[in-house]
């Protein structure tokens, strides 16, 4: 019985369906030009991907061919020598599907495995958004901004073989940087992509993460019912009305809160959220009105609050807002919890003020894909800057 | 209530000279159906042409709606029936087959409609005459499959259809299979229960905390994912398992609020008390094979007959002990399986899988016969039953033989 | 009985235009936790098209994006009830769900009283598969219930494959461009609204909406529940995943559909054609109508264009707006106008 490695990619739909694939497809294909025979797959559940829900992409590998199939046994694997997150705020969750509850993204981490990042943070803010772990495993950080590479068009930012190398950096029994780069040339013919992956390999440096640090809250998750506690002729209750809000000062009640769907909350597809100046909101409806995702509660005094629990970022209520920077799209890395920005308005209008610029005035720009013909050509030569600097 | 309506009985009921059909037809009317979808195709269409009829002359109240297509027909007596709305339809041969998609949803989704197929052949070539094969297409899915020979049975089929799909513990399909020409364009007579006695025995259609209505807001078949898929299908799956004890309770009380005596209601048995081989088959070939039954025991050859009414669910333990009673059995198939096992047809095939944990185990012959029409005539059933004699005395006989064929 | 009288349209349920934003209920009946891409347009009609229907109604939901996607097994995101029928089912759903109420009520198996039945189908259950079954339906003045056909322009769900609802020449994976062929889809996307309205003299209602429009959506919503018989709505929905463009933009290329003249808003009522919104403006001259590109190049799935494709489609728009019947609705030409046009 030789050794099996498994490597998990972790990635946000369809616009980093094609990066995800090209990173596990390198690494089998480097495995096997070392002779290590190996497999690569997307989770089917997770397919046709959503753009922006958590989906999985495994690359299963083996020193020999009875090995793999040992690994090939379990569809999806149960541990992970390598967890590779193609975009940081992966790092506070994964809800793929309903009753998957909220997953870690390092909970099928081996001690000692290590988990990679794409990201422009300090190893400490991702390290406080991971869920806490039993044992002690790698943080390894692929400097840069998380590639949304769009679907038709793929952006070529170097990211995919940036992650190879340091794949062959923190696990080079699986890889080693040679086969990388000769997988590199045979499939992209891109000798500066070689170099991409040479420099990540140089530069990947990795942390390790205790027990006592992390994200100490217990992720939610739920027991599935048996066959005849289901109700029959595949039915269940629809979500019950919502309610009115209460306004803790006075008590009063009014506007409107809807009930929300409790085993699906879809806040781990968010990349960025609207931040609300509460003060300068003319109340015109838009955000609440145009959300596909109904993640608004009206308040008593009719303002707006985005909640945090179903809001899945996509921006829309920024786009309709008609007054400059009342509703504004902030780095989901720059917040620690789903608490409602209008309670927080309403206990001290003042500290809130300077909370809400604080979020505001240095937030690095995160694109979800395609926005212009043009754009990706303008946008990677700055990216490819990074990878050669690492 | 059952025993205070049997007796008015002889009074109220009626004899009419109808076919297989119209029958059904009737029974519609009486179990106040509420919507009902047509679309032409021979020869099930013969039972919408009376439905129409009856709607026409303001005899029957129901939304009768003449659809665009037998997937679209399925489509909305299924909706309808979720709403709540008792519900009937039917179809034959390759438009049966043009539905499949949406027969193949009603299980799941505890839709106990009540259907009518009227055995035809599957194109190509284009045929009208009589095949078992397009009803049997379904017989893997959670629908309740019922043969009937007379129009007698099929409109008393029809109302015990009613009574077990919509029982609460049951909520499937039920599809009753009348013979093409035989059954569904000649005619019988018929005698017509009273609305009264229909009442007593056919509770309303209630849905309960299925029902699709705002009043019980509920959603119904959400996408599914492997983490769900097997606990459904176990649950249709229980539906059936509990069918056959609500058979049995159906057929009991039928008999005692009809009057009219059905037995067994899974398999009928003709002349089989002293018969030594049997023959088994399903429909209206009983008749020949009774009639050659006859004939041979003037001869002294001890024949009987089983003829298979239920085959969704399939009396599998019931049906291997009264077969292991005899030294041959011989199944005749108006249907094939080919490539099954031994090449044989869809009956022989769960004969010989029901008889496989028997303790007693004769062999079992198949014999395809009556295809696309053909008669099943007297001859045939003596040459089917002299083979399974053979083999009853010890003369091996291959598994599976044509009949009536040109060769 | 007189039985005569089951071809009687019921009366529907009483809604009003809403009057603005602001006078809009606050309720949702379609909520959080569906699993629709980020900034799903197609969601976001869902939303509204219940907000505008209200707690007495059915939805029937046939196969595509807006079931997948939106409705997880052991969970749901709808408040009203709903449930799943076939791609091809649209049309059968809506009916057989509204002879069922209306039978039971008529016969006085269930309280008498007006439910919306609304039966959705993207463009793949609607314009390709489900067609006969929702002309089928338009034909039956006895039922009222609304089809609304959800268009994001593929087969989003399964992969992204083309429909006959795609536009020329967009990227799908059933048609890649190629080195050798670059246009693998050259068929022009099908006038749906416009062909049901014309062939279906006794249907009362039928409109095109696209909800970066909300109240005017809404509002073609509730017309079409209260008018009575069956009735049909054409959504256009920016698909972020499908059309390959960033979420933030969804509102904004359904403003552009409408703006460049592709999606033109009307409504035929009773049997006379009204362009309104934004389309209204364009028609009367108001506001210029905007050069296709603006709304192509944003999107992925044009990316692949050259100027010759750019111009092409926007003569085929240009011939939509200067040369048919009626702009955007009737794709026929007078003799006469071809003379005009010829002269």
């Amino acid at each position: 019985m030789g050794r099996l490695f498994a490597v998990e990619i972790v990635y946000r739909g369809i616009f980093q369906k094609t990066l995800a694939k090209n990173i596990s497809r390198g690494i089998v294909l480097a495995a096997h030009a070392e002779g290590k025979p190996g497999i690569s797959f997307g989770r089917y559940g997770d397919s046709p991907e959503r753009n922006g829900i958590p989906a999985k992409n495994f690359a299963i590998v083996g020193t020999d061919d009875v090995t793999l199939e040992e690994g090939m046994a379990k569809y999806e694997p149960t541990e992970v020598d390598i967890s590779i997150a193609v975009d940081d705020t992966l790092c506070k969750g994964v809800e793929s599907w309903a009753w998957y509850g909220l997953q870690p993204i390092n909970r099928l981490l081996k001690p000692g495995g290590a988990l990679i990042v794409t990201s422009r943070e300090q190893p400490d803010a991702l390290i406080a958004m991971c869920h806490r772990k039993e044992y002690p495993y790698r943080l390894a950080i692929v400097k840069g901004t998380p590639s949304f590479s769009g679907l038709w068009v793929y952006k070529d930012d170097h990211t995919d073989v940036r992650i190879l190398g340091a794949v062959a950096k923190l696990l080079p029994d699986l890889v080693g940087l040679e086969a990388v780069q000769k997988v590199i040339l045979a499939e992209w013919r891109d000798p500066l992509k070689a170099t991409s992956a040479a420099r990540a390999y140089e530069r990947t440096t990795t942390t390790t993460v205790r027990p006592d640090q992390g994200n100490p809250e217990k992720p939610y998750q739920f027991e599935l019912p048996k066959w005849w506690e289901m109700r029959e002729g595949i039915a269940i209750p629809c979500i019950r009305p919502g309610q009115p809000m209460q306004d803790m000062d006075n008590h009063k009640t009014g506007g409107f809160r809807p009930e929300r769907n409790p085993t699906f909350k879809k806040f781990t597809t968010r990349t960025m959220r609207p931040v609300v100046n509460f003060d300068t909101c003319i109340k015109c409806t838009l955000c609440w009105l145009q959300c596909p995702d109904s993640c608004f509660d009206v308040t008593p005094d009719g303002l707006y609050d985005a909640n945090m629990e179903a809001c899945c970022g996509c921006g829309v209520c920024e786009a309709v807002c008609p007054v400059t920077d009342c509703v504004t799209m902030v780095n989901e890395v720059a917040f620690h919890d789903n608490a409602s920005q209008w309670e927080m308005w309403k206990k001290d209008k003042d500290a809130y003020q300077t909370w809400l610029n604080g979020k505001i005035e240095h937030r690095p720009e995160r694109s979800h894909g395609f926005r212009y013909r043009g754009q990706y050509e303008e946008q990677t030569p700055e990216m490819l800057e990074i990878a050669r600097e690492g | 209530m059952a025993q205070a309506v049997a007796h008015r009985a002889e009074e109220t009921e009626k004899t009419a000279l109808i076919t297989g059909s119209e029958a059904i037809a009737v029974a519609c009317k009486l179990a106040d159906v509420d919507v009902i979808t047509a679309y032409p195709i021979r020869p099930y269409d013969t039972v919408m042409q009376y439905v129409a009829k009856l709607v026409a002359n303001g005899e029957f109240d129901c939304e009768y709606i003449v659809a665009e297509s037998e997937h679209s027909q399925f489509e909305i007596v299924k909706h309808a029936s979720a709403v709540g709305a008792r519900v009937f339809s039917g179809s034959s041969g390759v438009g049966w087959m043009y539905a499949f998609e949406a027969l193949t949803v009603t299980p799941a989704l505890r839709i106990p409609m009540v259907v009518m197929v009227g055995n035809r052949a599957l194109d190509d070539p284009g045929a009208f005459g009589v095949e078992h094969n397009d009803a049997l297409a379904v017989r893997d899915l959670g629908w309740q499959l019922v043969w009937v020979d007379s129009a007698q049975e099929a409109l008393d089929t029809a109302l015990i259809a009613y009574r077990v799909a919509e029982d609460r513990r049951v909520f499937l399909p039920c599809a009753i299979s009348c013979d093409g020409a035989f059954l569904t364009h000649s005619q019988g007579l018929v005698k017509i229960p009273s609305q009264d006695k229909v009442d007593a025995f056919l509770p309303p259609y209630q849905r309960g905390d299925l029902l699709l209505h705002p009043d019980n807001p509920i959603t119904i078949a959400p996408q599914a994912n492997e983490d769900w898929l097997m606990e459904i299908r176990r649950q249709t799956a229980a539906g059936m398992e509990r069918s056959t004890a609500v058979i049995r309770e159906a057929y009991a009380e039928f008999e005692q609020i009809f009057g009219r005596k059905y037995g067994n209601p899974f398999f009928e048995e003709y002349a089989t008390e002293d018969a030594d081989v049997v023959l088994v088959g399903m429909g209206t070939l009983s008749t020949p094979v009774k009639v050659a039954i006859r004939q041979m025991r003037r001869e002294g050859k001890k024949v009987g007959f089983v003829r298979v009414r239920w085959f969704r669910p399939f009396a599998a333990e019931e049906l291997a002990r009264t077969l292991g009673r005899f030294s041959a059995v011989g199944v005749i198939d108006r249907d094939f399986s080919l490539g099954s096992p031994h090449l044989g047809g869809v009956l022989a095939t769960e004969v010989r899988a029901a008889m496989y944990l028997a303790t007693s185990q004769p062999p079992v012959l198949g014999f395809i016969c009556g295809l696309g029409g053909r008669e099943v005539t007297v001859p045939d059933v003596r040459k089917m039953s002299d083979i399974i004699r053979e083999a009853a005395e010890g003369h091996p006989q291959p598994p599976t033989q044509w009949i009536g064929l040109r060769e | 009985m007189d039985t005569t009288a089951t071809v009687e349209t019921q009366p529907g349920v009483k809604l009003d235009p809403f009057k603005g934003v602001k006078k809009l209920p606050l309720e949702e009946f379609f909520t959080s936790g569906h699993r629709t891409c980020q900034g799903c347009e197609s969601a976001l009609v869902m939303k509204m098209m219940a907000k505008a229907a209200g707690p007495r109604t059915i939805v029937l939901g046939s196969t595509g994006c807006m079931y997948v996607a939106n409705t997880t097994y052991y969970s749901t995101s709808w408040v009203i009830p709903w449930m799943h029928t076939q791609l091809g089912s649209s049309g059968s759903a809506a009916m057989g769900s509204a002879a069922g109420l209306k039978a039971q009520m008529r016969k006085g198996k269930m309280k008498k009283e007006p439910i919306n039945v609304i039966a959705f189908c993207g463009d793949g259950g609607g314009a390709d598969m489900g067609l006969s079954a929702i002309s089928a339906a338009l034909t039956h003045p006895d039922y009222n219930l609304l089809i609304l056909m959800y268009d994001n322009e593929s087969y989003a769900n399964t992969d992204i494959q083309l429909s006959g609802s795609t536009p020329y020449g967009a990227h799908t994976t059933f048609s890649p461009p190629g080195a050798t062929k670059r246009i693998m889809h050259h068929r022009w996307k099908k006038n749906m609204a416009g062909m049901l309205a014309a062939g279906h003299p006794t249907c009362r209602y039928v409109a095109t909406m696209c909800m970066s429009y909300g109240l005017q959506g809404m509002n073609c919503v509730r017309k079409a529940l209260s008018i009575g018989g069956p009735t049909f709505i054409h959504s256009l929905d920016p698909c972020p995943k499908g059309w390959d463009y960033d979420p933030i933009l969804s509102h904004e290329l359904g403003e552009l559909a409408v703006a460049t003249g592709i999606w033109p808003l009307y409504e035929v009522k009773d049997g006379v054609v009204t362009l309104y919104g934004k389309t209204k403006q364009l028609a009367e001259g108001q506001s210029p109508r905007l050069p296709v590109r603006e709304y192509l190049l944003k999107q992925g799935r044009f990316a692949h264009f050259r100027e010759e494709d750019i111009e092409y489609f926007q003569k085929k728009v240009d011939e939509m707006w200067e040369r048919w019947l009626i702009p955007g609705v009737i794709p026929f030409v007078k003799d006469v106008e071809d003379e005009r046009i010829s002269a």
